[in-house]
This record gives structure tokens, C-alpha cells and sequence, in this order.
């Protein structure tokens, strides 16, 4: 089945700038598009702005021009609890759980925004991630690596949002996890929600996205569908490490 | 002496200072979880609130224990517009910027109790209180009464804490501040919520310490050290860390009269915090922050 992007995009970047406070620009006009249901890979060297691009779309980066279109709103600027109420999620990359807080407690963190329908929400993540009902008494830091990111990304799809953003999930974990953290993604992807994930593992990224933009600089430098930028020699040795 | 003597003389004091102790490292705690900051104004605080119930006792001839709750509420308040005042817009410099603003505020606290109440030693009521006898323990009715309502604020505080959305919400805030942040929590509340909260306990703390010795404008100051030790002791961020700190550093120190010179006792707590930073410095329950 393939799961390439039909009809309007729930999310179009086109043209952002902006930095860190009053600091100088990182992303020099980044332009990139996600389907529903699609996921999206952010790939490229160290320094490219890839986490600041997702940060962003987040409101979490002073965004000084360009357009990020969400499911027909300009949500360029706006705070990010506003931003998460109108149906984006996002997982950091580190510090990304309550360690001294229970796994369900964790979640019921993701779902302060929401007045009713918690409980449902709970079987939803708990469907989605079978692990965590034994652990849901037990303090997310005492999870292991691949737990602690079901806990993670469960914390961010409470409110059941419509896009997933994902900083580097993979960092920091053994193969096996990483492998693991693919087959949430896919898990998360198939349960409705779009996905836009920031990797550091190129290669791996790419093989399983549906589609990724490569970024240098701050800028996007080559697009196309994961299997055609493994394809693509030049990208290679360019950005992937040969 | 035989053990009801020690009992009588040292424990029970003990405890009672003990209890007074912990109700206000809970609040030094809970500044430095939630908030990350040493508040130096924590001891003014409780003087602010134990001389507020004397106000209402000598102006509306209100009964002490009637007007505790109506100065945990003023205590909240000002703690609260303290913060706004000057906490808040150093939110974002250093740590210690803060904590010397606290000092400040501090001297400030201490400064306004002088000028409203004088500098001699104040009681709430007059009189003798005669203790009442249980099984040989003697104790009298407002050292009871401190230890329930201590007890009562302690599992209050403790089910707010675990079982409430906002309860919650501070320990999330106390654990990842920019987690929480992202997840919609509202820190701004979150923090006036902890402020209101460190009010309560300290005017209680104050008033505590009020009503079981005398009133003095420096009462809260002296007490600051004692706190502070039995926060650190228990493991600062944990509630029930102060706690076991407090009765700790308030027996020890009730008890060390048997050893040493009365004018040591206040040492004591100095001491016991420069131990417990050199072999434990987590404390004894392992502290989350620092």
C-alpha cells in the first residue's frame, strides 16, 4: 500500500527564516510539505538546521518570515500551547519524559489541555503500546530506552493530534531500539497521524520514510521519496557519508 | 533520668520543634523543585504570618487558632505578590540573582514587623497552660494540637499533590519544566499555585512557633538555618524528605542539651547540614534536584 501524499497537505512550510531569539537566521527559506497519513523524514549534516526546522513549525524558534500553513491556518508565530491544541505534537529529543512521574501519569500530563475524554485517550495509547500497561504504575525513568520513547510519543498523541513531530527518536539507542522506534512510527502512522521525523540516521531514515528532505545550511537542498534519494549517488556522498 | 523524664523534656519538645521545622522545609522544597531557587525569605515569611494571627488576635479579639486560617490566606497572598514583585522578571538570569533578591525581601519582611509590631517578645494569650497527662506523656493542648494540624497539612498537601490535575501539573513542572511547558501546562499559574501553597505552610510554621514559645520580630530569621538543614537532610524536592529532615534536626536538637551547652542547640543544625552535604549530599531520601 503505498502512502504517498493525496490531496491538500495538512502541513506546508514555504519559505521560513528565522533563529534562535534575536540570534542570526538558521533556516535561510525552508519549504516542505506533509500528506496525511504520510511520513516525512528531515535528513542532512550536523548543523543543517534539521531540529531547528522542527522546532520551528513547533513555535519554538523565532520564525521572522515565511509561511507554515497547518490544516488551513497560518500558524507561523503562534505559542506552542497553541499550537498543540490545534493538533500538533512533538517529542524532543532529550528530557522528553516526567522521570520521577508514573507512565500514566506521564500521559495524563499530555492530556492537561483536555477536559473529557481521557480515559479514552489512555486505552488509545495503552492499544497502541500494549508494554506500557504493566509499566503504568512505574516511573517513566526507570524504563528502558525504547519504553521511555512509547512513553515519549503516547505523552504527545493524548490530544490526539492530527500531525507527530519527531526530534531525532532514534538518538542515542541501540540498533535494536532503533529499529523498535521504526516500528512505532509505522504503528503511530497507521492509527491515523501524520508524521515528520528529524534523523540522524540517514540511511536508515531514508529506507523507511515515505518521503525526506535533505537540508544543508538552513536551506533545502534535495527532496524526493526515500528510496530515490538512496538512489541518488550525488546526495550520497554528499550528505549521507558515501 | 528515667525514660518518662526524657520523654517529657526531650522528646516531646523535640517533636514538636520538629514539626514546626518540616512545615517550613516543605516550603524551602518546594521553592527549590518547582521554582530552582534558595528562598532566603522563607523564615520572615512564617514571622510575617505568626505576627498577622497576633494583629487579628489583639485588634478583633479573635481566638488564635480561628485566625490561623484567615493568615494562611493573607500569608498566600503576599507570597504570591512577592513573587510577581520580585522573583518573576529574574526568571530568566541566574539562579542566584534570586536568591539574593529573596535576601532582600527578607530584610524587608523583617524590617515592616519591626516598625508595625516593635522588637519586644510577644505572646498570643497570657497565662500558664498546664499540661494534660496521657499514660505519664504530658502534653499540652496547643503541642497537640500543632502536631495534628501538621499532620493534617502533611497528607494534604500529599494527596494534592499526587491525585490532583494541578497537584500534578507542579510536579511536572518540578520534574521538566519545558516538557511541561510544551505539553500546555500553564507555569504561570502553576507557580502562583506553589507560591499560595509556601504561604499556607509558612504562616502555619510561624504560627506554630508563635503560639508553643513567644513571638519575635527575628523568630522566622533564626529559623531559617534549622529549615533549610532539615530540607537538604531529607533530600531537597521531596516532601516527605523535609519532613523526616525536620523531626530530625528539632529531636536532635532538643536532645543536644544533654550533651552540650544550651547555646550550642542552635549549632546543631548547622552541624548536622555540614555532615550530611560532606557523606549524603542527595539526602537521606535522594533529593531529585541540584
Amino acid at each position: 500500500m503505498s502512502h504517498t501524499q493525496t490531496g491538500s497537505p495538512i502541513l506546508s512550510v514555504a519559505g521560513v527564516t528565522g533563529g534562535y531569539g534575536s540570534g542570526a537566521d538558521i533556516l535561510h527559506g525552508i519549504d516542505l510539505t506533509v500528506g496525511r497519513h504520510e511520513i516525512v523524514g528531515i535528513v542532512g549534516p550536523n548543523g543543517a538546521g534539521k531540529s531547528t526546522a522542527l522546532k520551528a513549525i513547533f513555535g519554538l524558534v523565532q520564525v521572522r518570515g515565511g509561511a507554515i500553513r497547518f490544516d488551513d491556518r497560518d500558524i507561523a508565530g503562534w505559542a506552542p500551547n497553541r499550537i498543540v491544541r490545534c493538533g500538533i505534537g512533538y517529542v524532543p529529543q532529550v528530557d522528553n519524559v516526567f522521570r520521577e512521574m508514573t507512565v500514566e501519569e506521564n500521559l495524563e500530563m499530555g492530556a492537561f489541555l483536555r477536559r473529557s475524554g481521557v480515559e479514552a485517550a489512555l486505552q488509545r495509547i495503552y492499544t497502541l503500546f500494549p508494554d506500557l500497561v504493566e509499566k503504568r504504575r512505574k516511573p517513566a525513568g526507570s524504563l528502558s530506552g525504547g519504553q521511555r520513547q512509547m512513553v515519549a510519543f503516547g505523552r504527545a498523541l493524548m490530544l490526539d493530534p492530527q500531525l507527530l513531530l519527531l526530534d531525532e527518536p532514534t538518538a542515542g539507542l541501540s540498533p535494536r531500539y532503533c529499529e523498535q522506534i521504526f516500528q512505532i512510527v509505522r504503528d503511530v502512522r497507521a492509527a491515523g497521524v501524520a508524521v515528520l521525523l528529524v534523523e540522524q540516521h540517514a540511511k536508515q531514515a531514508l529506507s523507511f520514510c515515505d518521503r525526506a528532505y535533505v537540508l544543508a545550511s538552513g536551506r533545502n537542498r534535495a527532496e524526493g521519496t526515500g528510496q530515490g534519494l538512496l538512489a541518488d549517488r550525488e546526495i550520497a556522498q554528499m550528505f549521507l557519508g558515501g | 533520668m528515667d525514660l518518662l523524664s526524657f520523654i517529657n523534656f526531650y522528646l516531646v519538645p523535640g517533636i514538636v520543634l520538629g514539626a514546626i521545622y518540616s512545615l517550613g522545609a516543605i516550603g524551602i522544597t518546594l521553592v527549590f523543585g518547582v521554582l530552582r531557587f534558595a528562598h532566603l525569605a522563607h523564615g520572615d515569611l512564617a514571622t510575617m504570618g505568626a505576627f498577622l494571627v497576633l494583629a487579628l488576635v489583639s485588634l478583633l479579639g479573635m481566638n488564635p487558632w480561628v485566625a490561623l486560617p484567615v493568615s494562611m490566606a493573607a500569608t498566600a497572598g503576599l507570597a504570591v505578590a512577592l513573587h510577581w514583585l520580585f522573583y518573576e522578571h529574574l526568571r530568566r538570569r541566574s539562579a542566584i540573582l534570586t536568591v539574593i533578591a529573596s535576601l532582600g525581601v527578607a530584610l524587608m519582611l523583617r524590617a515592616v514587623v519591626q516598625v508595625v509590631w516593635g522588637v519586644d517578645s510577644q505572646t498570643y494569650v497570657g497565662g500558664i497552660t498546664r499540661p494534660e497527662s496521657y499514660f505519664g506523656i504530658r502534653v499540652k493542648d496547643r503541642e497537640f494540637w500543632t502536631l495534628a494540624a501538621t499532620a493534617a497539612l502533611v497528607v494534604g498537601l500529599q494527596l494534592f499533590l499526587t491525585f490532583t490535575r494541578w497537584g500534578k501539573a507542579m510536579r511536572a513542572m518540578s520534574d521538566n519544566p519545558d516538557l511541561a511547558r510544551l505539553s500546555g501546562i500553564d507555569t504561570r499559574l502553576t507557580t502562583a499555585l506553589t507560591w499560595t501553597i509556601i504561604g499556607i505552610l509558612s504562616a502555619a510554621a510561624g504560627f506554630f512557633l508563635g503560639i508553643n514559645t513567644e513571638l519575635k520580630s527575628l523568630m522566622g530569621w533564626y529559623m531559617l538555618l534549622p529549615m533549610f538543614a532539615a530540607a537538604i537532610l531529607g533530600g531537597v524536592g521531596r516532601v516527605e524528605g523535609a519532613v523526616l529532615g525536620g523531626m530530625v534536626i528539632g529531636i536532635a536538637e532538643e536532645c543536644s542539651v544533654l550533651f552540650l551547652p544550651s547555646e550550642y542547640k542552635s549549632a546543631l543544625a548547622f552541624a548536622i547540614l555540614l555532615i550530611m552535604l560532606a557523606v549524603r549530599p542527595t539526602g537521606l531520601l535522594r533529593g531529585k534536584v541540584l
